[in-house]
């Protein structure tokens, strides 16, 4: 027997998958236990050892692979706990980081009602404060041609202050067009190092060789500011680990959707900023490619967020302007949307116009909505739904919990129902619509938007409440069908075991069409070179290497860049550059509207990224058999529920999930109850178990 | 009725429409303007044109575009239909300068017109005398380009290609100009299919009623804001200089029960410069900052315009007659509305206990447009504007500082392009981009800082390339200090002739240490980047609130520390005396240094006698306000020139800092920067609330 261990370190709960032999799949939950990381991840291996009836001992012994996923970046930067930062940058341009492009860093990650009142805004405070940045003289012009020597006696006078005066622990190193030449930045690294071997030292054309010097230095200070964080945390991981004698392979979750081993992770800290949602959206590609689905919606509604992303044709989207805590970044990001909108949100009336307001404030986990009974006196969503009949008051987390709907319903019509002149159930019913159109809106906006019809789309739903809201939302968003999958309460942890070792590398150049073909290869085969000797050392055989290959396109005098993966075979040859070519066309006609090219003014290639993957294993979990149609054995009773259709309460069938079989079908309206989470299958849709035990909702 | 519900979905879809069909113009538009300056707006019309709901974006075009829809529906009265587009961007008629195109296009649902969607971008190119639209020495508006009260570009949803090739026909760079057209053309594409999938949905009674509601509500909040905040009358002075003309933009705003009326009374006679604006243009020009200042928490639209009036007396700058020139609006008499407006709104919110930390002292007063032109590197001809402009200062707030660079309140969403965007598009290199110490206007709260650049021609085909500048009011600091607060440091542009320092990193290519033969101020017209010149370009710092002589040692300090302020500038302007060896204040010389000025300050107080009104000083004993005439009479007075401020205020020209103090404490409570025989401003409550 072999185990892959996988473990996801959330805000609020560590989830980890285990994977027998690569066939059976095990589930494990337990707290997250911040700062220290370490209980809550073994308490959640634990739980899911429980499950299989066996002891950590046991399961460590047996394990060949450890994959890791974590928030500790985020938390780093949401609670500024990160290393001392110094910043050396280009003589002249010491400000850019501190200047964020003008009001851009002001405004940017703000609501509509914050965009509006820009007296009341400010920009987050710096992470690299002015007393810690230093300009040294040097010049690299847009070619990268060497117009300014680098001054070198600046330099170690810099370091000097830098290290020895300021006590800087971490230097980030970003100037003008290094991402164009290096060679300076390279030089300034050796400095610090041949002054303090141990200090940790982050280079912009190494963290994120892309135009653009204040979301390049911003990167680059992100990276170093967490990044002894992140090594100390990695370290820690491992000697965790060693305490259960595992001394196998560990890797890390990165936001670009591929796993690195830890020991290189540990330099990269910013591409592990949001990586257990992404991870999330690769378990859902995973899902779907096992489903036969490639475009799919994966939302995932916990406790206090929605978050969503998008696979099309099988391709993860990639966020544009990303942000961590309104900080801007740029390296390659798979793009999760959310917004302030979870089973503990608050309820609020606009206090003018008594407009009913959903989020973005939370109750939190403590006091909690009102019927957890912890002292929670404002109405949440989850308050909500429990008048709505789609929780059971008696069954809240397979029975850990009692809920109080006399209170809730007291509290809820006081605050909510009465100052709408509202019946109570009308009164939820109506916040129930405007969680609903909140979400809506949010998925309308990457996908509507973006040019994506999600009549084409599958929507698949995680977490603790979307499954509940799933049915109804999606019925307005006109999807195909909504998958509740097996693994929705752990599916970031899903996603990892699901998520491939990969490097990314990528360079910037300009390159007009029509190009010989073997001009776009030389510039690929040096990186292929980097690439591969870099998994041939992790161990990964020439057979289980692959290569993808993309490249940014523009119209000429557009700003917009696209990523298109190149698709036909690598090199490439002129039909599979002119296929290419046509591929970004529809690409960009897809997103920003039919019209909106501009092929006249010619095409432009900018960027040149290479993927390099080391497969590893995944799970091929075998299907069970189908059992007959007819749920009734799993039929717990009857209930009230509001049924999105009827506009009212109306009589509902309740199942327990884990009575379910696999060929049962469920007509709605009905509730399934499962030991963590609640599916609703509204009126004139109906549910399938399949042989995965995956819900499947199909919309009449 | 519309339940709460149902209101609550449609306003915050109303909202997404307008969001999303900005969108659609940034992706389609290649313009760095656009895409990196946000320079543009779109927003929703009632079927009457007027304004239904406003987006972020530059918000002096709201009512402007409202005008241009209602000047549409009466031009083409009968023969407006579903997927036309209509062009217009006459100033006389709507529009604020003809290089703002305004495409405002009708939405029909099952045949009736139900709404209107309108956009505009600052397009690349209009045909002007200048490259880029603004033309600072055009006589007239004839020479200012392409120009139309309206015409239809596309009918029935074809494109009408006589008049897209024939308006194509008059400008530079074709191409690009056609790109910011199909970007529009989307935009209104795309508010339109969105605006009928909601109407799909609710339905159209739904949607209109609630659209009613919605401004219904806008305008008794704002009526139910007003008469919480007191009545009375403020005022506010903006100065324009060009070359040797200086011109002056007056503002009296008087407050009364739940109406505000702007008055321009007393405003200089239009000018011979392109600095005038239309009436059209000043009322846009005064909502910009009162969108955001007194309607930051309601929905921005027809609700919003009936409680306010507007007076400008024809043929003054700020309603400005056929032909007069105005290409240069947007930066002349349309950003000084916004500056005095803003100046009032924030002396009115500042006298109320409730609205105090709402005022802001003015942000970004003074836009610079240099738009560059040439052969790039690439071998095409570039036209663009230095985005830096959108990277205003802002100005301080009754409870903290103002944002260094922080933009500006007529854009809630401006920014500016990175240096390597621009090196990649034009021909230049910049010697250095920073902020501007000693530029944020002093104040018990400081101003946020502006910033300075350089930059010579690289690799230019031709030599080098040229400019337009339209620098006016370099000689002024026009963003405004409030309740004592200093204004912020005045822009300027210098011409650095063969530049020697050039080859090295530029790093002593600061005008300050070249020789006066060797610079020129070049503040306004077309003038060469060649060879071995290098532009020196810096703007101002957002204005002070309180008074400095308040600001606490601790946080002066700071500033020096943080590279905001000189250890002169400190001691000039705040009092505080540094001790070089620590960088903390030296408390015994400082104070010694505050008690001085504090004297000199009471000292005034002989010189005025005359006043027989009460000052009303909030930080002694506090006289009871109400009194008639202008308290200022009473009030200590000094009158100091700004240059000598010194840093970047030396380069200011020969106007006068009046601060007005309370004669009984000392604390200055109000400043004033005005030209010698200028009343003084009266500000008057007559009803606190």
């Amino acid at each position: 027997m072999a185990f892959v261990v996988a473990t996801d370190v959330g805000g609020t709960c560590t989830d980890t998958v285990i994977v027998e032999d690569g066939r059976s799949v095990f589930i494990g939950k337990a707290l997250s236990t911040p700062p220290d990381f370490a209980g809550g991840v073994i308490a959640s291996i634990r739980s899911a050892a429980a499950v299989m009836e066996a002891d950590l001992e046991d399961i460590f012994r047996q394990t060949s692979l450890f994959i890791h996923g974590s928030t500790v970046v985020d938390n780093t930067l949401l609670e500024r706990k990160g290393a001392r930062t110094g910043l050396i940058t280009t003589a002249g341009f010491e400000d850019t980081l501190l200047v964020t492009r003008g009001a851009y860093g002001r405004w940017s990650g703000l609501s509509e009602e914050g965009l509006k009142h820009p007296v009341a805004t400010d920009r987050p405070a710096p992470l690299v404060p002015f007393g810690l940045i230093r300009g040294v003289a040097e010049r690299v012009d847009y070619k990268g041609a060497v117009i300014g020597e680098l001054d070198e006696a600046g330099v170690e006078q810099a370091v000097s202050e830098l290290l020895d005066e300021h006590r800087v622990e971490s230097v980030a190193v970003a100037l003008l067009w290094s991402f164009a030449n290096p060679v300076h930045e390279q030089r300034i690294r050796s400095i610090i190092r041949a002054h303090d071997p141990d200090v940790h030292v982050s280079v912009s054309s190494e963290v994120a060789p892309v135009p653009g010097e204040y979301e390049r230095t911003s990167t680059t200070v992100i990276n170093a500011y967490a990044g002894q964080v992140v090594s100390n945390y990695i370290n820690n991981l491992q000697e965790l680990l060693g305490e259960f004698n595992y001394r196998g392979p560990v890797l890390v979750m990165q936001g670009y959707g591929g796993l690195l081993p830890a020991e290189q992770a540990a330099g990269r800290a910013v591409n592990m900023v949001e990586c257990g949602p992404v991870a999330g959206v690769i378990g859902s590609k995973f899902l779907g490619d096992s489903m036969g689905d490639s475009n799919i919606i994966a939302a995932d509604m916990g406790g206090t967020t929605f978050k969503v992303g998008i696979i099309q044709d099988g391709e993860i989207e990639y966020a544009r302007e990303p942000l961590i805590d309104r900080f801007h970044y740029s390296v390659p990001k798979i793009d999760v949307a959310s917004i302030g909108a979870g089973g503990g949100s608050l309820i609020t009336l606009e206090e003018d116009t008594g407009a009913p307001l959903v989020g973005p404030q939370s109750a939190g986990a403590n006091p909690g909505p009102i019927c957890y009974g912890l002292g929670g006196s404002r109405p949440t969503v989850t308050d909500v739904l429990l008048l709505l009949g789609y929780i059971d008051p008696q069954r809240f987390l397979n029975g850990a919990m009692t809920l109080d709907t006399g209170n809730t319903a007291r509290l809820f019509r006081e605050q909510i129902a009465e100052p709408l002149g509202l019946p109570t159930e009308q009164a939820a019913i109506g916040i129930f619509r405007v969680a609903n159109a909140q979400v809506t809106d949010l998925i309308h906006k990457i996908t509507v938007e973006q040019g994506l019809d999600p009549r084409d789309f599958v929507l698949h739903a995680f977490g603790g409440t979307c499954p509940i809201l799933a049915s109804a939302f999606a019925r307005e968003l006109s999807v195909k069908r909504i998958i509740v999958p097996y693994t929705a309460s752990v599916n970031c942890a899903f996603g990892l075991a699901g998520t491939d070792v990969m490097h990314d590398y990528s360079v910037t150049l300009t390159r007009s069409v029509p190009c010989p073909a073997e001009e776009i290869n030389a510039i690929f085969e040096p990186m292929i070179g980097t690439a591969r000797q870099a998994l041939e050392q992790e161990g990964f055989p020439e057979d289980k290497m692959s290569f993808r290959w993309s490249v940014g396109f523009r119209y000429a005098l557009q700003v917009h860049e696209i990523i298109t993966p190149v698709r036909a075979a690598t090199p490439l040859d002129e039909a599979g550059l002119e296929q290419l070519v046509n591929d970004f066309e529809t690409l960009y006609e897809n997103r920003y509207g039919k019209g909106s090219a501009y092929r006249d003014a010619g095409i432009e290639m900018t960027r040149f990224r290479l993927s390099a993957a080391g497969r590893i294993e995944h799970p091929e979990v075998a299907a069970q058999a189908l059992a007959d149609s007819s749920p009734d054995a799993a039929r717990t009773g009857r209930r009230r529920i509001f049924v999105s259709g009827r506009d009212s309460l109306t009589e509902a069938n309740i199942y327990d999930f884990d009575k379910l079989r696999p060929g049962n079908t469920i007509i709605g309206p009905a509730v399934i109850h499962t030991p963590i989470t609640t599916i609703v299958i509204q009126d004139e849709q109906q549910g399938f178990m399949d042989g995965h035990r995956n819900i499947i909702i199909d919309m009449s | 009725m519309i339940d709460p519900v149902t209101f609550s979905i449609i306003r915050h879809r109303l909202f997404r429409v307008v969001d999303e069909a900005v969108i659609t113009l940034k992706n389609v538009s290649g313009s760095a303007i656009t895409n990196e300056g946000h320079d543009l707006m779109v927003s929703l019309y009632r079927a009457d044109g007027s304004l239904l709901m406003g987006g972020v974006g530059f918000l002096h075009h709201l009512t402007s575009a409202a005008e241009a829809c209602k000047s549409i529906i009466r031009r083409f009265r009968g023969d407006i239909h579903a997927g036309d587009v209509f062009l217009l961007n006459d100033p006389y008629t709507a529009a604020l300068h003809t290089s703002d195109v305004y495409l405002v296009a009708p939405i029909h649902y099952r045949g009736e017109l139900v709404a209107w969607s309108a956009c505009f971008v600052h397009v690349y190119d209009i045909g002007a005398t200048n490259p880029g639209g603004f033309c600072p020495d055009a006589e007239n508006i004839y020479t200012e380009g392409f120009s139309s009260p309206g015409i239809r570009l596309v009918e029935k949803g074809e494109i009408n290609r006589a008049v897209m090739d024939t308006f194509l026909n008059m400008v530079r760079s074709p191409d690009m100009v056609a790109l910011d057209m199909n970007s529009m053309i989307a935009c209104n594409n795309v508010a339109r299919e969105r605006m009928l999938a909601l109407i799909e949905k609710y339905g159209f009674e739904t949607v209109d009623e609630t659209c009613k509601t919605l401004i219904v509500r806008s305008e008794e909040k704002l009526r139910a804001r007003l008469r919480e905040l007191p009545d009375g009358q403020w005022q506010s002075r903006q100065y324009l200089s060009v070359k040797d003309e200086v011109c002056r933009v007056k503002l009296t705003m008087t407050k009364q029960d739940d109406t505000l009326t702007f008055d321009f009374s007393g405003s200089s006679e239009q000018s011979r410069y392109a600095i005038n604006c239309t009436k059209w243009a000043s009322l846009g020009g005064l909502f910009a900052p009162l969108f955001p200042l007194l309607c930051y928490d309601i929905t921005w639209n027809e609700g919003v315009i009936s409680p306010i009036t507007m007076i400008a007396p024809e043929g003054t700058i700020v309603n400005c007659m056929r032909p007069a020139p105005v290409s240069v609006a947007t930066v002349g008499a349309i950003q000084s509305v916004n500056n005095a407006a803003c100046t009032t709104i924030g002396k009115m919110l500042s006298a109320s206990e409730k609205y105090a930390g709402e005022a802001t002292a003015v942000w970004h007063a003074n836009h610079f447009a240099v738009f560059l032109f040439g052969q790039n590197q690439h071998n095409k001809l570039a036209i663009g504007i230095l985005t830096e402009t959108f990277a205003g200062a802002g100005g301080a707030r009754a409870w903290a500082d103002g944002i260094e660079v922080g933009g500006e309140i007529p854009n809630p969403i401006s920014r500016m392009a990175n240096v390597e965007t621009v090196e990649y598009t034009f021909p230049i290199r910049y010697l250095y981009r920073r902020r501007l110490k000693d530029s944020g206007g002093p104040g018990r709260y400081r101003g946020g800082v502006g910033m300075e650049l350089s930059f010579v021609p690289h690799d230019a085909p031709d030599g080098g390339m040229h400019y337009v500048v339209s620098g006016k009011g370099s000689k002024f600091p026009m963003s405004e200090g409030l309740a004592g607060g200093y204004p912020g440091s005045p822009n300027a542009y210098m011409w650095i002739k063969n530049n020697e320092a050039q080859a090295g990193n530029g790093e002593n290519a600061t005008h300050a240490d070249t020789t006066e033969t060797e610079q020129q101020v070049v503040d306004w017209g077309v003038f060469p980047l060649m060879g071995k010149d290098a532009l020196y370009v810096r703007w101002n710092g957002g204005g002070g609130y309180g008074d400095p002589l308040l600001r606490p040692a601790e946080d002066v300090a700071r500033d020096v520390r943080d590279g905001l302020a000189s250890q002169e500038f400190a001691e000039r302007a705040y009092g505080i005396v540094i001790d070089p060896g620590t960088g903390e204040s030296d408390p015994a010389l400082t104070q010694k240094k505050r008690a001085g000025l504090m004297l000199d300050r009471k000292s005034g107080a002989q010189a005025a006698t005359a006043g027989n009104a009460q000052v009303n000083c909030k930080h002694c004993s506090g006289n009871p306000a109400g009194s008639d005439g202008n308290w200022k009479e009473s009030a200590a007075l000094q009158e100091t020139p700004l240059q000598s401020l010194g840093g970047p205020y030396a380069s200011g020209g020969e106007v006068m800092l009046r601060s007005f103090s309370c004669p009984n404490c000392g604390v200055l409570l109000d400043t004033e920067t005005a030209m010698q025989g200028d009343p003084y401003l009266n500000d008057r409550i007559l009803i606190r609330r």
